[in-house]
């Protein structure tokens, strides 16, 4: 576990903004990711995921606000910080004419808790051959190295841009059931952003959903799914009606004898609504597929 | 005793509820009498690759609802209830079933004397 004299939210943003020309990224968010959980950073394409990891790990630096890193300012982030920092990002940069052991000692030396037993167990899990050139690597493989390099020094918070994307799905769910063994192992507290939702919900417990450079939502995952739900409504006297306005519908398709609507979990008001319209009602849980886009909708209707 | 906990993660159903419906299930079958011990947080994470926080959460509440207790140390073991009890949990998840049967027979338009009827067939051919 991190040291009790660390603040429990390993970052921290207050008001973020970064703006490019012609165009901000990120719009005053104020976030806190929680100590010790696994995060899904989770976002359309230029929702500001990738945006929020390289403010968090100060290669990019906010245009107004401010965001601290394991209790620092983002920005100012030096070697106490960065030994305890695992990154990897979507593009990394390596020393093409290394081979993947040269890169590897050449990292390693930098940190004093590199575990050369950590790393032996995950070129082995990831099956990535040691010897070979970094140039001749293919995408996966790549991606495989950036990995190493940013879990190797038991970092006390990891932040992962898309790390599975190229991976084949048995190199994916490998991956996964190790970065669970970094939170039993390490207590590492775990940011991952990802398009695949249906990976990350294996081992996510907190959602991080950003749209349009701004917060949908930050919550336990398990509440999310707690707090929505799908109906298949079917009629058993008369006809169901072309609108529903309950305010807990939140959207729905259908016709006369039977409806799909989603619903913020309405608990006892089921059994009023089934009095109304004289229907029937199969309640199904959401996954994370069919969550994400009414976290998205009901942000904007909010907003 | 290995944990036969099966997660489907695609369901939508939280996994902690998924873990405590399962352990309820495995003490009304008798799978895991009063007494028996559960694996520990870290032993199930690993053995599962599950979120810890996950393990943790499911258990606190099973713990809370009276279904685990604590021995000294730090084991988690299956709370002792009277018999009468014991017979009564067990019908909570067949109840949970038939109300999805129920439903589904109304939706079908169904009679009432028919799904019983079917109910007493089903259970007979499952039993010869």
């Amino acid at each position: 576990m991190t040291s009790s004299s660390q603040p429990s939210a390993p970052f921290v943003a207050k008001k973020l903004t970064k703006a490019y020309p012609g165009h901000v990224a990120l719009k005053g968010l104020n976030l806190e990711i929680p100590d010790g959980h696994v995060v899904g950073l989770l976002g359309r394409n230029g929702a500001g995921k990738t945006t929020l990891i390289n403010l968090a790990c100060g290669l990019l630096l906010p245009t107004a606000g401010a965001c601290t890193t394991l209790g620092r300012a983002s920005g100012d982030l030096d070697t106490p910080e960065l030994v305890r920092l695992g990154v990897v990002q979507q593009d990394a940069r390596f020393l093409e004419w290394m081979t993947v052991r040269q890169q590897l000692e050449f990292n390693g030396a930098f940190y004093p808790a590199w575990d050369l037993k950590r790393e032996q167990r995950l070129l082995a899990d990831l099956e990535l051959d040691a010897t070979r050139k970094i140039a001749q690597l293919s995408t996966g493989d790549r991606q495989k190295l950036a990995i190493m390099l940013g879990v190797c020094h038991h970092p006390a918070l990891i932040l992962l841009d898309e790390p599975v994307s190229a991976l084949d799905p048995i190199a994916r769910s490998k991956l996964l059931s190790f970065l669970i063994d970094l939170i039993r192992e390490d207590g590492s507290t775990i940011v991952i952003s990802s398009h695949l939702l249906s990976d990350v919900e294996k081992i996510i417990d907190w959602v991080v959903c950003l749209d349009a450079g701004e917060l949908a939502v930050s919550a336990p995952f398990d509440e999310l799914q707690e707090t929505y739900a799908e109906w298949v409504v079917t009629a058993q006297a008369g006809d169901l009606p072309a609108v529903f306005s309950e305010p807990f519908v939140l959207a729905w398709e259908g016709n006369a004898r039977q409806a799909r609507l989603l619903v913020r979990t309405a608990g006892p008001a089921v059994a009023a609504f089934r009095e109304r319209y004289r229907a029937e009602v199969t309640a199904r849980s959401l996954n994370l597929d069919q969550l994400f886009p009414l976290l998205i909708k009901e942000r904007r209707t909010a907003g | 005793m290995p944990p036969l906990l099966l997660i489907n993660y695609h369901n939508g159903v939280p996994v902690y509820r998924q873990i405590m419906d399962q352990v309820k299930f495995q003490i009304a079958t008798g799978v895991l009498p009063a007494g028996s011990e559960l694996a520990s947080t870290r032993a199930l994470s690993a053995e599962l690759s599950l979120n810890p926080m996950t393990i943790s959460k499911a258990y606190g509440f099973l713990e809370r609802e009276g279904v685990l207790e604590r021995r000294r140390g730090q084991t988690l073991v299956v709370r002792a209830v009277a018999p009468a009890d014991l017979e009564a949990n067990k019908l909570d998840p067949l109840r949970q079933h038939l109300a999805t049967a129920a439903v589904m027979a109304r939706q079908l338009g169904i009679s009432r004397e028919r799904a019983l009827k079917l109910f007493r067939e089903t259970l007979d051919s499952s039993t010869s």
